[in-house]
């Protein structure tokens, strides 16, 4: 015999990416340390829907404690790296040798080319001078513009899969799994354009890891998370360094400088 | 004032939660009493429970549900092997912590 | 590759059945145009075609547009620049016919023509040209609004060139004309040849160059493993 507020937690839970038995279980054992207190739910917690983010993000998995990481084999490399459009330069001389395992943030203030370096990380862009070195398998969630306004989250999921040559039930599988681990619950009719702007950043770093790259690229990604998906955020970065993969994240916000192997500081470059 | 009592309660609050299990387990209600006991106020379920399911996850406590002796099955908590080595460790940061923080107030505050 | 040729081309086709009011544009205008025109059968074939083939490269201009940045990551986890062209080409090509097999129905029963055959071949080949026309013009105008000006600016010219004349030549769709002449008029065999020359070569052309620029545009640069 549940109430309606135990129902609604169970279901914005579910929301929260909270798989559905542990969720129901979850709603039951709320219900029953409210009965044993003789207070109702609502005035013992709260309302249900910020309960339910608050509790989900308590019951994500912890990694067991990162001590000794081997730091593995090179993944990315930068040597002088210098990139001119037209007559002005917007990078000189970057370099950056980072392997997996390593966190590297690339820090700036804005139109110091932090977008344009991640972009030569990934290929998409072409160095003026300077050699560029990277790993076949690599990730990469660029700013704006990497996820479809059209299509469903579970056809991008479907889409990026087939890269590298996922079927449709496995990628949607994947994609729907490491969601969850950001505290969302994909809909299966809900086009990207209607998502948050939050939800799309989820989706976009979502997107750079489907397919399990060795190296993730990417460019401040959680415009428009709240505080508690940034921190899930940069969980999810240690996860990634924890499994052995090499991360690049282009941001102007720092969560915590120790943790992070690389700090890659660049400033507008003045004209020539 | 009362606000910024609440910010650091929250900071705290899963190192206060294993050092009351220390001398054995308890059941939510009985923390949150003996919470509001101790002098820090009343600590709403909101903020409680998800830290004892965070201190679950982690693997700091177990759980188990235990009929208590008025009648109703309890949830109650308590610390693994782990949890009192956790204790132990963030008791004595805290320590060392708090000396810190004395030293710098020490001119200013109203003993 | 073919798995991913043809996931883009599936998702290119819910992407686009999704567009609502661009898809209304793309059906009903082809429709005003040859509804007006109906009195004078060889103008509302003519209009009707070339209203068809304005729409499917606005709609090849619109999908192409809008990928460009998708497809940019897509390349980077190394999918290849062909096989996203081809996919999304398929797709067009396939809504295409689909719209092109609707109208020759239209134009079966509400015109009286005597090589109803001709009218098929002529809305086939002009969709065939207008998908990689349209990711033609994506390429070199990359902004959804400017592209379909562009693409209105060649239909109109289309519409107005003297067909005789060298100029009209050089235009896309002047194979539609031709062939819609042979459908309706008493003119003899060299016409249907001489259109079919032209449409050929004109889809041969565009695309081959959009193939090329798309890859060119989408590649990344080559980087090789760090030693």
């Amino acid at each position: 015999m549940t109430d309606s507020w135990t129902r609604s937690l169970a279901g914005h839970l579910i929301d929260c990416g909270v798989e559905p038995a542990e969720a129901q279980n979850m709603a039951a054992d709320a219900a029953a340390e409210a009965e044993i207190a003789g207070t109702a739910p609502e005035s013992l917690y709260g309302p249900a829907l910020a309960y339910a983010a608050t509790l989900a993000r308590a019951a994500r998995p912890v990694d067991g404690d990162p001590l000794d990481r081997a730091t593995g084999r090179v993944l990315l490399r930068l040597d002088g790296v210098s990139k001119r459009y037209r007559r002005r330069w917007v990078l000189r001389d970057v370099s950056l040798t980072l392997r997996g395992g390593e966190v590297a943030a690339v820090v700036g203030a804005n139109g110091s080319g932090k977008s344009t370096l991640l972009s030569i990380c990934a290929g998409a862009t072409r160095a003026t001078r300077g050699v560029v070195q990277r790993t076949r398998r690599v990730g990469f969630a660029p700013q704006q513009h990497g996820v479809s306004a059209w299509l469903t989250a579970n056809e991008h999921f479907e889409l990026f899969g087939a890269v590298e040559g996922m079927n449709r039930s496995r990628a949607t599988t994947v994609g729907t799994g490491l969601a969850r681990q950001l505290g969302w619950n994909p809909r299966p009719r809900q086009i990207a354009d209607q998502l948050s702007g939050g939800t799309q950043q989820k989706l976009n770093v979502v997107l750079s890891e489907l397919h399990r790259p060795d190296l993730i690229l990417l460019d401040e990604p959680y415009q428009g998370f709240d505080q508690e998906s940034y921190v899930d955020f940069w969980d999810q970065v240690y996860a990634w360094r924890d499994a052995g993969a090499a991360v690049l994240v282009v941001t102007h916000l720092l969560h915590d400088l120790q943790r992070i192997d690389h700090v890659l500081e660049l400033s507008p470059v003045d004209d020539a | 004032m009362t606000n910024l009592r609440q910010q650091w309660l929250h900071g705290f609050l899963e190192m206060c939660l294993l050092s009351l299990l220390v001398d054995g387990p308890d059941y939510g209600l009985g923390l949150s009493e003996r919470l509001a006991a101790s002098g820090l106020g009343d600590v709403p379920g909101g903020t409680l429970y998800p830290s004892l399911l965070r201190l679950e996850k982690q693997g700091l406590v177990s759980v188990s549900w235990q009929h208590s002796t008025t009648g109703p099955r309890r949830k109650y908590y308590e610390l693994t092997e782990q949890g009192r080595r956790a204790v132990r460790e963030l008791a004595d940061s805290w320590a060392h912590f708090r000396s810190s923080v004395d030293t710098l107030t020490m001119g200013v505050r109203n003993d | 590759m073919r798995l991913l040729i043809r996931t883009v081309a599936l998702t290119s086709l819910k992407e686009l059945s999704r567009r609502r009011v661009a898809l209304l544009f793309v059906f009903l205008l082809p429709l005003a145009f040859f509804v007006l025109r109906i009195e004078v059968h060889w103008q509302a074939l003519r209009f009707l075609a070339i209203g068809v083939g304005w729409a499917i490269a606005t709609l090849a201009l619109f999908s192409h547009v809008a990928s460009r940045r998708i497809d940019s990551r897509l390349a980077v986890m190394g999918a290849s620049p062909s096989a996203l062209f081809l996919g999304r080409q398929l797709a067009l090509v396939t809504l295409g016919l689909i719209t092109a097999g609707a109208y020759f129905v239209v134009a079966a029963v509400s015109l009286d023509v005597p090589r109803l055959a001709a009218v098929a071949l002529l809305l086939a080949t002009t969709v065939l040209i207008a998908a990689p026309l349209g990711a033609l013009v994506s390429m070199l105008i990359p902004r959804e609004l400017e592209g379909a000006l562009a693409l209105l600016a060649i239909m109109a010219m289309q519409l107005l060139a003297d067909p005789a004349s060298t100029a009209a030549r050089l235009l896309p769709f002047w194979s539609t004309r031709e062939l819609s002449s042979y459908a309706i008029e008493p003119v003899g065999v060299e016409v249907l040849h001489s259109g079919l020359l032209h449409a050929a070569v004109t889809l041969a052309v565009a695309f081959a160059l959009a193939w090329v620029v798309s890859v060119l545009r989408i590649r990344t640069v080559k980087l090789v493993e760090p030693t």
